[in-house]
């Protein structure tokens, strides 16, 4: 009985030191980004916080270096994304799903496939291109690349979600005379709202933090997307300010912060979704 | 018969309505996917002159140049390091969270849902949170290990120790991809042949090693190949953490094949690195399709 009191507690503190390990990353940047330049040098680092000091950090990173403005960008970015993806990947998942075709397997499979395709791979002929039609350096030249990206996993996502919509529901549908359009509009897209919010969450997710294809595409200060404005912290030739870097690194991770409270459930339906089948 | 099913049946209404539906997905893919994956590849037979903005064919220059490169081989090594023991890693952790997690503790709910926060992380924001905790002067790793009495090494600098604590990193962030794959697949297996197993009087470790471990197997193969696919385009994490060094120690081959085309404008060279990349990944995705397939038919 003692045995297996101590085997519990020995998991209780297995847990806590896992909970350390995933957490305390984000506690000690919280910390470093209310320090000064001088005082995040100090260790171990003190726990009393001075007002002006993280006002100060945050004022500059928010509106001097302009963090306002590159997190309105990526929700332009992303969003646009999203809502494109979804329109054109719900009637293609819908195909798959439901009707029968010649090689639909494989034409399934091949458009996953891209899914994993290296974005260096793709990213100067992606340049190439949008110099060519005079996107390059503009939200249009970014958000056109960032679809194809995102649309491989968001068919795919989507149709195992109709696969778990009940057949007879078509069926009865396009007895009482609906068409197949039809029936994607009036019966499906309401049923679907659950897969429409995965599928956006993953596309939103990978969008958000993309820096490569960014990088090539977009030169304006103005233009630049969060990930983009934080890379530039470290490119710059003289030494990264830390308590800068932190606070940087703290703004950004507040708006996933806040977005994973409300999604954290269809994150882990998302993720196992391909897998568990 | 009704008219629902009449309809579906006439073939020429449902090859419209399956043209109407699919193509623009196709179409799009092919223009913006497809075409720049075949666009690269003939890049990489030419030499991009920046000034003039024209390309010069130069054959297979290009892969001649990159195969006697020791970068590209240092660099290649590097990616298989970070796919193969990180992933290998990520795997036995992943797992072992899985099963730990399965045990239901009270609050370990929670700890599950805050484990799932790093994967959504900008990856460079990862690399740059982890280089201050390194820090060898302030930094709250070597501090915390100089109270206990242990060596403090230089992370980053040491080359012994930059790709070791790249594969780290990378490692917070995704062994919590593998535990919810793993633990979602543990969820779903029926609880009778646990109950079976202990009527039988197996011992713990006998079910973990017999039952439970075999009848995870497929989640795990799944999540190691989605994972070593991931992880063999690493490219922000380096960028944040490490920028490619110390010298090239921790240069992937994304990074390096990233530097050459968006910071030197060598878009041939760089393509051709690509290229080898898309070769290796086109591999690892047949691989991770044949795994799919046998699923498939496992479940029919």
């Amino acid at each position: 009985m003692t045995r297996r009191r101590t085997g519990r507690l020995l998991a209780y503190v297995l847990l806590v030191v896992i909970a350390v390990i995933g957490f305390a990353p984000f506690v000690m940047i919280v910390i470093y980004s209310t320090k000064s330049r001088i005082e995040i040098l100090q260790v171990p680092p003190t726990l009393d916080f001075d007002l002006d000091q993280i006002v100060a950090n945050y004022r500059d990173v928010l509106v001097t270096r302009g963090f306002i403005g590159f997190i309105q960008n990526s929700i332009i970015v992303t969003a646009a994304t999203v809502a494109i993806s979804l329109t054109i990947a719900v009637p293609a998942a819908y195909a798959f799903s439901r009707l029968r075709f010649r090689a639909r397997d494989r034409w399934a499979s091949t458009i996953l496939s891209f899914r994993f395709m290296p974005p260096v791979a793709v990213a100067i002929p992606v340049l190439l291109m949008m110099r060519f039609v005079d996107l390059e350096n503009t939200f249009q030249g970014l958000i056109i690349p960032y679809v194809a990206f995102s649309l491989p996993l968001t068919v795919w996502i989507l149709i195992g979600f109709i696969d778990e919509i009940p057949r007879e529901l078509d069926d009865a549908a396009m007895a009482d005379g609906c068409t197949r359009l039809g029936v994607l509009w009036r019966v499906m897209l309401p049923l679907m709202r659950p897969g429409l919010i995965v599928a956006g969450i993953f596309a939103a997710i990978f969008i958000w933090n993309e820096l490569l294809v960014a990088s090539y595409l977009i030169q304006s200060q103005g233009l630049k997307t969060i990930p983009l404005a934080a890379g530039g912290l470290i490119s710059a030739q003289r030494p990264i300010d830390w308590n800068v870097a932190a606070t940087v690194g703290v703004v950004t991770i507040i708006p996933i912060f806040i977005f994973s409270l409300f999604t954290q459930r269809y994150i882990a339906r998302g993720i196992t979704a391909g897998a568990v089948k | 018969m009704t008219a629902g099913t009449t309809r579906e049946g006439h073939p020429l209404h449902q090859r419209r309505d399956v043209l109407l539906l699919v193509s623009p997905v196709v179409v799009y893919l092919v223009i913006f996917s497809l075409f720049p994956l075949l666009y690269s590849l003939t890049i990489s037979f030419f030499r991009w002159d920046q000034i003039a903005s024209t390309f010069h064919f130069i054959g297979l220059g290009n892969y001649q140049e990159l195969f006697a490169d020791p970068v590209f081989w240092q660099a290649t090594g590097n990616t298989a390091v970070l796919v193969l023991a990180g992933v290998a890693l990520q795997l036995f952790i992943g797992t072992a969270l899985a099963i730990f997690f399965d045990m239901q503790l009270r609050g370990s709910w929670f700890v599950r849902g805050v484990l799932i926060l790093p994967m959504l992380l900008t990856p460079v924001v990862v690399g740059l949170m982890w280089r201050a905790m390194l820090n060898p002067n302030w930094g709250i790793i070597n501090y915390t290990l100089g109270q206990l009495g242990l060596p403090q090494p230089l992370w980053l600098a040491d080359p012994a120790l930059a790709l070791p604590t790249l594969v780290v990193v990378d490692s917070w962030q995704w062994t919590p991809f593998i535990m919810v794959i793993v633990f979602a697949r543990l969820q779903s297996l029926p609880r009778d042949v646990f109950e079976a197993a202990a009527t039988d009087g197996a011992s713990s470790r006998q079910t973990l090693w017999r039952i439970t471990l075999p009848l995870l197997m497929p989640a795990i193969v799944f999540a190691g190949i989605f994972r070593a696919i991931d992880a063999f385009r690493s490219f922000d994490v380096v960028y944040g953490l490490t920028y490619g060094g110390p010298g090239r120690l921790t240069t992937t081959l994304s990074f390096y094949g990233w530097e050459n085309g968006q910071r030197f404008a060598r878009y041939g060279f760089s393509s051709a690195i690509s290229y080898v990349m898309v070769v290796v990944a086109i591999i690892m995705v047949t691989l991770l399709f044949r795994h799919l397939a046998v699923r498939r038919e496992d479940a029919t």
